[in-house]
């Protein structure tokens, strides 16, 4: 269970989280929703530990664990597992190389057998085919070159292999086409299981056509205002974000 | 389109050097060749405090004891030192009153040059026409200061300093020689020791200058030296834009320009300073006459978020020896250059700019486009540089050359020297000819070989010139298109 | 070639020199040290493994010829070792590549003891149509002092690529000289370093475009630490006349300790006007973004700082055409990282 208690989280001097409060148990997909400058990425970033976002008040926990006093590769031996709305691109490491390193870097924190080259290559294979990649990219770069989509199918890819309990998806929409999204969206549904939890953040209902949620809540200035079936995401696509806006003041 | 425009009409109108007329003014001068008496006989003139008169006798001591660098990429005649005239004035009983005691002979020069000096006409010109104090340095002096009231009104000080230096003596003793000491360099030693005017700005706290501040430089007589002084103080959270603008006659002899600008910026304080130099550059078939422009220009941002910002468009000079730079001790300062410089005929230009990071997060920013064309040469030199102390420093630098011709020569010469590992500082630079296809589109669409390069030119200069102040931004882009003139074909 | 002489303190240059503007020699060496005496050459250094004929200079003395003549397909392992404390030392060796030649120059400078001053000088003929592949590896002791002056002329069509590899001493340079004739002829010149300590390499070459039609591209990476001090200055010369050149030049460091320094000075001076030349320098410190991505899959922060310097450095590596040599250098920086 992901348990998120009046969390309070600012970057440089400004804060941008003001007391979010917000529980995924374990089996579930949680759709965030919100407009643009709500904190949606912030929640992402925070619960992820990104240097310059700052707690400064509150509660993240996943499984018992105290995410907040982790570094973020402990967070990530813990499971937690955030696909970026802009995958970040890593000149001069292949992105095989890259997985691999990771994958066995979280082993070795979990006090877990290492993969060797042979037994990890027969994994990609089969996850890169599941994802209809191009199994000569993952020798590129990571990210360096790709496309909007072949990034996000790239993070799920990782997703895929590194086998995470928390899934935090950042506009995982943002850039693909209606294939691409779903293949992405496949992916993602794999993976569904009794023991993780999903949060999907994401500003329009599209996605959620394709990774249905159990919950949708609204995030909006700093806080979750409105909570509900997946009927709200249509509402929300109907009437827009208006009537969560802070009245002008 | 009215600026492209414009260029067209500008190239259209071509002379070769449209400022090359002298004029016929009765100038008072001191005796030729410098010595200790001479730098007495000016301070004397201007009738300033001893302690000024001491000061500059130690510059003067101080550059008797230098040498002339030697490491720029020019090469010129040697000055004579000892045949020049330091103290050139136009002749006049007493200061003048108002603008009807200006010589009119003098006033029409700057009619000449399009220097609107009487108040009344530019208040009575086209509606929105932009209001700016202009002070008038003509040879050594300065002639006339307008607007003056109207800044007085907001706390502004601006003045010729040689009226400073009576007026405010505490302020010009406090700031005078503090960004540039005396013994700086060769032409800021003789600067200090013989300069006779300039400007003097001075921008109370929290004040933003309500109109553009400018000063236009002439310099008239043969023979003569012109070394201005222009101190800028821009006390805490005040702005201020500052415009100069300089022209020479066309003469056969090299002339001397030696100015040294000093800019204090103190806390939250902002000053931009744009230069369009369009001194005579000599004659482009023979390299005959022109200015030597050796020229010290320096901001010391002391002040917390103090920002400079120096717009340069280099057109004229036969030699130009010029950095504008900024000292940012101040945190979170921010030091801003940028340039065009063009070179035809035979002018020399090495130029650019010293970005020193000494405050925590200061930044600076470097916008250099240099266009050689006919016999001329032009190096960019430039120095950024983080001091150990100084964490989260950020530098952009970005040095484009354009060649134009086979016979001219580009250079860039940056130093960049890190001493904090938080440091992060880019710098790209190319060099390229002028496109033959992008020419001959032009050509095509009806523009003749001249217009299309002044166009392209002008594209290739347009992020430096979009910094520039609008009223001097019309004025730049024609210069570079008369600059250009016979660069092709 | 050069006006150094490491007999005559007088030819020391101080920083008022400005090719010498950030490697300040007189500063670390006032007086003429005593002279080496010769030592031999065991082994086969760092190159071991990769065949070739080899060219040995102990303390600035030949172990046998100090020339060679390269024709066909060919190895040659260049090796200046210096062992001796104190002393200092000067060797001079001349390669040449016969036209149609295609000679793979391994050179190593392998330092033992402390203290020493080595003075290296390498003339490089590469004729017409020759191609000359020059991999340097430096590994000196931290105190020592080392200038390697190279001058390479190529002939018309000629191909020389060089990588140069140090880990800088007390003041370490590599200098090269180069003419380029133009006329097709195409010059990769590269280096990388890695500095810890109070170590200090200058990494200075100058390309002498002389006729039109040259191609050059140049890529230096290097990192630095604690209070370690890199320098790196470039200088492409376009002469009148060399149109059509094309040369490209990067410089590119991290600084990775508070107290480290990186001096950089990429000079472009062009005469001719049908050019494309760019120069680009940045410095800076690890991504911190890609940092972070790296932590979010789960690598600890060390192991991620660790993959991303060296995946900085190998890019330049990477241009290394031959593949022996390739891992060899590639493992070899691997190791001193």
């Amino acid at each position: 269970m992901l348990k998120i208690n009046n969390l309070h989280v600012s970057v440089g001097d400004k804060p941008i989280l003001k007391g979010l409060t917000l529980d995924v148990p374990a089996g579930e997909v949680h759709a965030v929703m919100g407009p643009n400058g709500a904190g949606k990425s912030t929640l992402g970033y925070a619960l992820t530990g990104r240097p310059g976002y700052e707690a400064t008040q509150g509660e993240a926990a996943w499984n018992g664990a105290d995410l907040l006093a982790l570094d973020p590769a402990e967070r990530a031996a813990k499971g937690v597992f955030l696909s970026f709305q802009y995958p970040i691109e890593i000149p001069g490491v292949p992105a095989l190389t890259f997985v691999r390193t990771a994958l066995n870097a979280q082993k070795r924190a979990r006090g877990e057998e290492e993969v060797s080259a042979p037994a990890f290559l027969k994994l990609v294979r089969a996850a890169s085919q599941k994802l209809r990649m191009d199994f000569d990219m993952l020798k590129r770069p990571l990210n360096v070159g790709f496309s909007g989509g072949e990034k996000k199918r790239m993070e799920i890819l990782q997703m895929a292999l590194l086998e995470p309990s928390l899934l935090i998806l950042d506009e995982t929409d943002s850039g693909l086409d209606i294939d691409a999204l779903r293949i992405v969206a496949d992916g993602v549904n794999a993976l569904r299981s009794p023991e993780r939890a999903m949060v999907v953040i994401t500003h329009y209902q599209r996605l959620l056509d394709y990774i249905r949620p159990d919950r949708v809540h609204v995030l909006a200035g700093g806080r979750i205002v409105a909570s509900g079936g997946p009927e709200l995401a249509h509402e929300l696509e109907a009437e827009g974000y208006d009537k969560y806006l802070p009245q002008a003041a | 389109m009215a600026a492209v425009k414009e260029t067209i009409d500008a190239v259209a109108a071509l002379e070769k050097y449209a400022h090359g007329f002298t004029s016929d003014i009765e100038t008072e001068f001191a005796p030729r060749g410098l010595n200790a008496d001479i730098v007495r006989f000016i301070s004397e003139k201007k009738g300033e405090p001893q302690w000024m008169l001491e000061w500059r006798l130690a510059a003067y001591e101080r550059w008797l004891a230098m040498e002339e660098p030697t490491w720029a990429a020019v090469k010129y005649e040697p000055v004579d030192y000892q045949e020049l005239f330091y103290y050139a004035a136009p002749k006049q009983k007493e200061g003048p009153k108002s603008l009807d005691e200006v010589d009119p002979e003098l006033l029409a020069v700057y009619e000449k040059l399009g220097i609107p000096l009487k108040e009344q006409e530019v208040l009575a010109g086209v509606q929105g026409a932009p209001r700016v104090a202009v002070d008038a340095v003509f040879d050594s002096v300065s002639v006339v200061t307008t607007f003056k009231k109207e800044l007085e009104k907001a706390g502004v000080i601006f003045m010729p300093i040689s009226e400073a230096l009576r007026e405010h003596p505490e302020l010009v003793r406090q700031y005078l020689g503090s960004v540039v000491p005396v013994s700086d360099n060769y032409f800021a030693a003789l600067n200090s020791a013989v300069f006779s005017d300039g400007s003097f700005v001075y921008i109370p706290p929290g004040v933003r200058c309500p109109m553009e501040l400018s000063t236009y430089f002439r310099i008239n007589a043969s023979q003569t030296g012109q070394f201005e002084r222009t101190l800028i103080i821009a006390d805490k959270g005040s702005y201020v834009s500052y415009l100069e603008g300089c022209t020479a006659p066309m003469r056969d002899e090299n002339q001397l320009h030696a100015a040294v600008v000093e800019i204090v910026a103190l806390d939250d304080a902002e000053v931009k300073y744009s230069t369009v130099q369009n001194w005579y550059p000599g004659d482009p078939a023979t390299g005959k006459g022109g200015i030597y422009n050796f020229v010290t220009k320096r901001a010391d941002c002391r002040g917390d978020r103090s920002k400079v910002s120096w717009t340069q468009v280099e057109t004229g000079s036969a030699v130009t020896w010029k950095y504008p730079s900024c000292l940012l001790k101040g945190e979170e300062s921010s030091g801003e250059f940028y340039s065009i410089a063009i070179t035809n005929g035979r002018q020399q230009a090495d130029t650019g700019t010293k970005m020193v990071h000494l405050g925590k997060n200061s930044k600076s920013r470097i916008i250099a486009k240099a266009v050689s064309a006919g016999k001329s040469d032009s190096t960019y030199r430039g120095l950024v540089s983080v001091h150990p102390k100084a964490t989260g420093v950020r530098n952009f630098t970005q040095c484009d050359s354009l060649l134009i011709g086979k016979e001219c020569g580009s250079h860039t010469i940056p130093y960049i020297e890190a001493r904090n590992g938080s440091a992060h500082l880019e710098h790209e630079a190319t060099t390229t000819r002028l496109s033959d296809d992008q020419l001959f589109y032009a050509q095509q669409r009806g523009l003749n070989e001249e217009e299309a390069v002044a166009l392209l030119v002008n594209g290739f200069v347009r992020d430096v010139m979009q910094t520039l102040p609008m009223e001097f931004a019309v004025e730049a882009q024609k210069l570079v298109a008369i600059s250009l003139e016979g660069s092709v074909g | 070639m050069s006006a150094l002489n490491i007999r005559d303190s007088s030819t020391f240059p101080s920083r008022r020199v400005e090719a010498w503007k950030y490697s300040d020699l007189r500063r670390w060496l006032r007086e003429a040290p005593e002279v080496s005496s010769a030592v031999a050459v065991s082994g086969d250094g760092p190159w071991a493994g990769l065949g070739g004929d080899q060219l040995a200079f102990g303390n600035g003395a030949a172990a046998g010829a100090d020339a060679f003549v390269g024709s066909g397909e060919q190895v040659l392992r260049l090796r200046f070792v210096s062992e001796t404390s104190g002393t200092g030392h000067t060797a001079a060796a001349r390669i040449s590549a016969r036209p149609g030649a295609r000679l793979l120059l391994l050179e190593s400078h392998e330092g033992a003891g402390s203290g020493y001053v080595a003075h290296n000088r390498l003339e490089i003929d590469v004729a017409p149509g020759a191609e000359v592949t020059r991999l340097v590896l430096v590994e000196e002791p931290e105190d020592a002092i080392s200038v390697t002056e190279a001058e390479v002329r190529l002939g018309e069509g000629a191909r020389y690529a060089q990588t140069i590899a140090a880990t800088g001493a007390k003041l370490q340079r590599l200098e090269t000289r180069i003419v380029h004739p133009g006329q097709g002829a195409d010059v990769r010149m590269d280096g990388v370093y890695a500095l810890s300590g109070a170590r200090h390499v200058d990494l200075t070459s100058v390309v002498d475009h002389q006729g039109p039609d040259g191609r050059t591209s140049q890529l230096a990476k290097g990192v630095v630490r604690d209070t370690a001090r890199g320098v790196f200055q470039g200088k492409i010369v376009v002469q009148r006349g060399a149109d059509g050149t094309d040369a490209r030049m990067g410089h590119h460091a991290l600084i990775l300790g508070e107290r480290a320094e990186i001096d950089a000075k990429p000079e472009l001076i062009i005469y001719a006007d049908d050019v494309q030349c760019a120069h680009g320098n940045t410095v800076g410190n690890l991504d911190e973004s890609a940092l972070f991505y790296m932590q979010q899959r789960g690598l600890p922060a060390d192991e991620a700082r660790a993959l991303l310097t060296q995946a900085f450095l190998f890019e330049v590596i990477d241009r290394i055409d031959h593949e022996g040599a390739r891992e060899r250098v590639r493992e070899w920086l691997g190791d001193r990282l």
